[in-house]
């Protein structure tokens, strides 16, 4: 079932539910020539993905993980064990990508986005998310262009990206990730993006309606006390919280959003200002 | 140090990290493949103000000396500390998985000043696993999944690595009892509202053979919830609320014990059977049931409960094994 009230970008979850009728095939390891399958096909789901990946399968879970479907390929001495899994919608399947993906290091535009590694890659296309395990310690990234190429084009879904990501300024970003549930550490802000900067977090998170936004940001100035009003779109408050440090947060429409900031001479207020501009209302 | 810890895998912000050292909980653990890397960076930023006062952990999936190693330098230079208190071998399931070449890189390790102690971590085969890791020398911790859902032999076991005087420190305290209720499910909200949770922990932490917990928390209100578990003991009320679940449960929810091997006198394979219907019946995923159904052997998948006047397979859980298998044959068989 597709999460279409918690998704972030209701353009995105549109696109989730157009592409729920197209299944991705298997990968296959006669995709690119020389490779060859070892071993038997693996397809596992939530209830026993632990079986698989027992100590990383709550990573996978908490992303809304519905099911996978891997090989493992070879060539001479090499072994690349290519994992597919379904997420159920784009938003959720790029969000599994941003929790993995090394914000130091570039990406390339695979499916919605990508990176590749010596060792590893990784990339999004619509409500899949793809990853390559390259064995044993060598520098594979040629091969896992190639293979990485390949499997974009097998995987059916959406290669744009969700909108809300132009929102958040690059400047001295370090990440932009999407949060499944707890933005900020704090559970009434369910599921949204929040980035990391070198002075401070941003953060974006939709409500189902303007009304239930309204709940939240009456429940979050009880949960900070002491706030003081703000300017900025349909309410906003200002607060000093003891880990998250100076909070500015705005309400437009469904939206919730802010900035809390930890680095002295940064004022929340212009920055959360410039992030509701850019916010586009979706009710 | 404190008995419940902090397990960092999911948790949505380190700002919920650096408040529960701030709360007084001392122990932390990640690992190396958590979130690409990403978990161990987050855990690092949050607190390194506060290292000195922290016990930190992490693991390496690795399974040669020299990548696992590598692995342990990058964990150094991502959580911003020039050592970590225990360092697991992660997810190992038999003994044949420890291997020499690992132990060698835990020794390395800790000869080098670049890990306190040397720990195995585990979730599944501990009936076999913990015996001979608690007989093992150069093992010093083992971190094992523990919870009310699971058979006798493990609560066993991890008795004999804690006599043995390894430390013992229990993960999915509380996910084994409930992983079969979504958030969709009624009861899913009932089981907060009921402190089922929390009941899972305390139950937990009543064994004295367990040393410290690493529960997963996502937010602070989670962490709010557990560190009540360190305040209020385990007594009658929590009993109740883990009985009713475990009766719940027990009618459908096979822990894959064993114990029913070789009982079906038709030689049915009987927990991969219970296995594969939960993916149908639990899981919705009808065509995966039935894949793996057709790959069990044609004997046994050509086999059928009604051939049998009664059932021969008696589970010690209280599973419905003919109801069940029978089932099973009614939706997967040609």
């Amino acid at each position: 079932m597709l999460k279409l009230i918690c998704g972030l970008v209701l353009s995105v979850a549109a696109a989730g539910v157009l592409a729920a009728a197209e299944e991705a095939p298997v990968p296959a390891c006669n995709l690119v020539p020389g490779w060859s399958q070892a071993g038997p096909d693996r397809t596992y789901v939530a209830d026993n993905l632990f079986e698989y990946m027992d100590g990383n399968a709550e990573g996978y879970l908490i992303y809304g993980f519905l099911k996978m479907q891997g090989v493992t390929c070879k060539k001479g001495d090499v072994t690349f064990v290519v994992d597919l899994s379904d997420f159920g919608d784009a938003d959720l399947a790029y969000g599994m990508f941003t929790s993995n993906v090394d914000g130091r290091q570039p990406t390339q535009k695979i499916g919605m986005n990508g990176q590749i590694v010596p060792r590893r890659a990784f990339f999004a296309k619509g409500r899949y998310f793809l990853e390559i395990a390259a064995n044993p310690e060598g520098d594979y990234t040629a091969a896992l262009k190639e293979w990485t190429g390949a499997l974009e084009k097998l995987i059916p879904g959406s290669t744009d990206l969700p909108p809300a990501l132009a929102w958040f300024p690059t400047g001295q970003r370090q990440s932009l990730r999407l949060v499944p549930e707890s933005v900020l550490g704090l559970r009434v802000l369910k599921r949204g993006y929040a980035a990391q900067y070198d002075y401070g977090k941003a953060f974006v998170v939709l409500e189902a309606t303007p009304q239930s936004a309204g709940t939240v940001m009456e429940q979050l100035r009880k949960r900070f006390g002491g706030t003081t009003p703000a300017a900025i779109a349909d309410e906003a408050f200002q607060a000093t919280d003891q880990y998250l440090g100076r909070l500015c947060v705005f309400r437009k429409g469904r939206y919730i959003g802010g900035y809390a900031i930890s680095q002295e001479g940064m004022d929340p207020v212009p920055l959360s200002k410039a992030l509701a501009e850019k916010v586009v209302k979706t009710d | 140090m404190t008995e419940v810890g902090f397990g960092c895998m999911i948790t949505s912000d380190g700002s919920v990290v650096e408040r529960a050292a701030d709360l007084g909980i001392t122990y932390f653990d990640t690992a190396r493949g958590y979130q690409g890397g990403n978990n161990e960076r987050m855990v690092g930023a949050a607190l390194k103000k506060k290292r000195s006062g922290i016990t930190l952990s992490s693991k390496s999936h690795s399974k040669t000396k020299q990548e696992a190693l590598q692995d342990l330098d990058t964990s150094l230079r991502e959580l911003g500390t020039d050592h970590l208190d225990i360092w697991y071998l992660h997810n190992k399931t038999s003994p044949s998985e420890v291997t020499d070449d690992l132990i060698e890189a835990q020794q390395i390790a800790k000869k080098a000043g670049k890990i306190r102690f040397a720990g195995v971590s585990t979730h599944k085969g501990q009936a076999e696993l913990i015996p001979f890791l608690a007989k093992h020398p150069q093992v010093d911790v083992i971190l094992s999944a523990y919870n009310f859902t699971l058979e006798p032999p493990v609560s066993a076991a991890i008795a004999q690595a804690a006599a043995a005087g390894k430390g013992v420190v229990g993960m999915k305290v509380m996910a084994g009892g409930f992983r079969t209720v979504k958030p969709a499910d009624p009861a899913y909200a009932k089981l907060h509202r009921d402190g089922g949770l929390l009941a899972a922990l305390k139950w937990v932490l009543h064994d004295p053979n367990i040393g410290t917990t690493v529960p997963s928390m996502t937010d602070n209100e989670q962490l709010d919830e557990n560190l009540k578990a360190m305040a209020q003991p385990f007594g009658p009320a929590e009993e109740k609320i883990l009985t009713a679940r475990l009766e719940h449960i027990a009618p459908l929810y096979c822990r894959t014990c064993g114990r029913c091997d070789g009982m079906c006198r038709q030689g049915l394979p009987v927990s991969d059977v219970l296995r594969i219907l939960t993916y149908a019946d639990g899981y919705g995923q009808f065509a995966l049931g039935r894949e793996r159904f057709r790959e069990l052997a044609p004997e046994h998948a050509g086999a059928r409960c009604a051939a049998c006047p009664e059932c021969t397979v008696e589970c010690p859980y209280g599973v419905r094994v003919a109801q069940r298998v029978a089932r099973a044959q009614e939706l997967f068989a040609c």
